[in-house]
């Protein structure tokens, strides 16, 4: 094992990259962005297997960096990707932005190869106060407000993921990251809550698709590759196995789907798609078997790739036409052919067409679903992917590029845009064509072979029919000038339903006490100031006189007379 | 669409559907049993998706997009 403080530490260099490109000439900050990123790749990808960087902090030693199997994997990718956004974010002048995005690589990357939970916690809160920028920079209200959502949302999950890691460190007596195998506890489901917030496992994912429409064009791209995947990573780490990941995993890959049917912004339906993607890699590390974990991060490292290249297509068309929406959108295929071209590759990797990327990685979690017997799973991720090609590759492209004309007359778009999606692309359909690329880095070296003819036939045939249906239903996905309710709703909208219903019934039911105390009391007030009223109504609204209250003698002598009587009459009968 | 794409499709799911009932191979559900599976399962589940959801926006999700202004 090689341990020293004095090995580069990844996320380090990023960091150091931050400052730098924040205060370089404007011109110099994409250069600065690719060369730090570039640098990064090359460490994690060099580093060997078991190096480590120890550091006394209070009582305990952080393990800043260390490296194996799979962090390695997952830093490659994320430097990898940080790479291709920047040469995407080439035209961004902002040194705010360049220096937001380097930050964020940074926390994942850190997150990624933290050895412990106090680095691990820096790292991801890092990532989330980085990311927020990123919305924020895109400069109009709706991204201001929803940047704060999405801050706020993060910090909410922070706080869950520190309570959590308080508890489980307070428990076990080690800071250090190990899985949780078979161990219970409420700190280690607090810890699973957080990292579930960031893995937009529902009901925790709305922040997702309330802010990744609405951030920056480039920013963007960093987004679809960086949060959810590494807290793929962290779930990896610490959750293979656990079943109820199984579960979360095969709803999140339908969840997605459906919400992809109503969404209208081209961004949010490829946001939606996060979402299912990534429920395919939940429930591989819940399966948790050697297959379904390889399959896991194989899909985590495919996606980063594709889902980065098709958030940059759409990127493209926004910032070429600054129109996102599929009601304002159609035609494009004439005057963008080359975004369509280079955004198809992306669609047909994330959809599994034979030949790219998604084919080789997604069937490994599927297979260890009908491997571990898990039939109802492995048909809802099938069907989960065909709702995957109907919306990204279908629906998206038919109403962006094709559909009936919008008239758009699309700007120039720098060639470093095209240049990013060219390079994502290339690497789409070189893991496609020779899989055994990525198989030879991934954990275990458990052996699966995509290409078989069962495995083929069966991708033909639902890509094909599902191409049918589309073309008989596509007049039902145009898009709608509307929007869909999703969990945001709780801390959007929730006010007015909260005080009619619950506040309403509190401030009846008060309102009802109040008014009878007080006529009550009004009563009593009245009655006190005058109790003769009590015999004698004429009195009733007159102040207390004591001279004409007074009862004259007659009465006086008339109940001595009676008195006098009851005693004769008593005595007569007792006698 | 023109007519060359759809027989290309066509010829792709016969020659799909002629392999896999000609080869055998290891079966480990009981659905490769049912003759053209997949291809029903890709029409049928891509319709569902689109109308139940599209029914469900309907009902329950759908609202005007100035909803959370």
């Amino acid at each position: 094992m090689i341990d020293n403080s004095l090995i580069p530490i990844p996320s380090f260099i990023l960091l150091v990259g931050a400052a730098l490109t924040g205060v370089l000439h404007r011109r110099l900050r994409p250069y600065s962005v690719v060369a730090f990123a570039a640098c990064t790749l090359i460490l994690a990808w060099t580093l060997p297997n078991d190096a480590a960087c120890r550091v006394g902090f209070l009582d305990h030693e952080i393990v800043l960096f260390q490296t194996d199997q799979l962090s390695r994997i997952f830093g490659t990718i994320f430097a990898f990707i940080s790479v291709a956004g920047g040469i995407f974010g080439f035209h961004v002048t902002k040194g705010g932005e360049h220096a937001a995005a380097l930050c964020y690589a940074a926390g994942a990357v850190g997150v990624t190869f933290a050895g412990d939970f106090i680095s691990l916690f820096a790292f991801w809160e890092l990532m989330a106060v980085a990311s927020t920028y990123l919305v924020w920079a895109r400069n109009t209200a709706e991204s201001s407000r929803a940047g704060t959502r999405y801050l706020l949302v993060h910090l909410f999950g922070g706080t869950i993921l520190l309570a959590g890691i308080i508890l489980v460190v307070t428990e076990t007596g080690s800071i250090l990251l190990s899985a949780a195998g078979s161990a219970q506890g409420s700190g280690l489901w607090l810890i699973l809550g957080g990292v579930a917030l960031n893995a937009a496992i529902p009901p925790l994912h709305a922040w997702l698709t309330d802010a990744y429409p609405k951030a920056t064009v480039a920013g963007a791209v960093f987004m679809s590759a960086l949060t959810t995947k590494s807290a793929v990573y962290v779930l990896a780490r610490l959750f293979p196995g656990w079943e109820i990941l199984v579960i979360l995993g095969t709803i999140m890959a339908l969840y997605g789907v459906v919400y992809a049917v109503l969404a209208n912004d081209i961004r949010e339906i490829l946001a939606y798609h996060i979402i299912s993607q990534v429920g395919y890699m939940v429930a591989g590390i819940g399966i948790g078997t050697q297959l379904a974990l390889n399959g896991a991060v194989a899909h985590a490292f495919s996606h980063i790739l594709y889902k980065a290249l098709l958030f940059m297509g759409a990127g493209v068309v926004l910032f070429a036409t600054g129109k996102s929406k599929l009601t304002e959108l159609g035609g494009l295929a004439r005057s963008m052919p080359l975004t369509l071209w280079l955004y198809m590759i992306g669609a047909f990797s994330i959809s599994g067409f034979p030949l790219f990327n998604g084919f080789i990685s997604k069937s490994m979690v599927v297979a260890a679903a009908g491997e571990s017997h898990l039939d109802a799973v492995y048909l809802l991720l099938t069907l989960a992917s065909v709702g995957t090609f109907l919306h990204t590759g279908l629906k998206l492209p038919y109403f962006t590029w094709y559909s009936s004309d919008a008239g758009l007359a699309p700007g120039r778009v720098p060639r470093t845009m095209h240049g990013a999606m060219a390079i994502a692309a290339f690497f789409c359909i070189l893991f496609g064509i020779a899989p055994g690329l990525l198989y030879d880095h991934l954990p275990f070296s458990t052996p699966y072979e995509p290409y078989t003819i069962p495995h083929l036939t069966e991708s033909v045939q639902i890509l094909v029919l599902t191409f049918v249906a589309f073309w008989m239903f596509r007049g039902k996905l145009a898009g709608e000038s509307l929007l869909a309710l999703d969990t945001d709703w709780f801390y959007r909208r929730s006010a007015e339903p909260t005080k009619r219903y619950i506040l309403g019934t509190i401030e009846a039911v008060f309102d009802v006490a109040e008014r009878t105390a007080l006529l009550v009391v009004h009563r009593l007030v009245t009655l006190s100031a005058n109790p003769v009223v009590l015999v004698n109504k004429s009195f009733s609204g007159k102040a207390f006189d004591p001279n004409r209250a007074r009862p004259s003698l007659g009465v006086a002598l008339g109940l001595l007379l009676l008195l006098v009587v009851i005693v004769v009459v008593l005595n007569l009968l007792h006698v | 669409m023109n007519q060359k794409t759809w027989s290309i499709l066509g010829l792709l799911v016969v020659v799909s559907l002629v392999l896999e009932t000609t080869l055998t191979y290891e079966s480990d559900h009981w659905w490769d049993s049912i003759p053209a599976f997949y291809s029903l399962f890709g029409f049928i589940g891509c319709t569902a998706i689109i109308l139940i959801s599209k029914w469900l926006g309907k009902v329950l999700l759908q609202r005007r997009e100035d909803y959370y202004d």
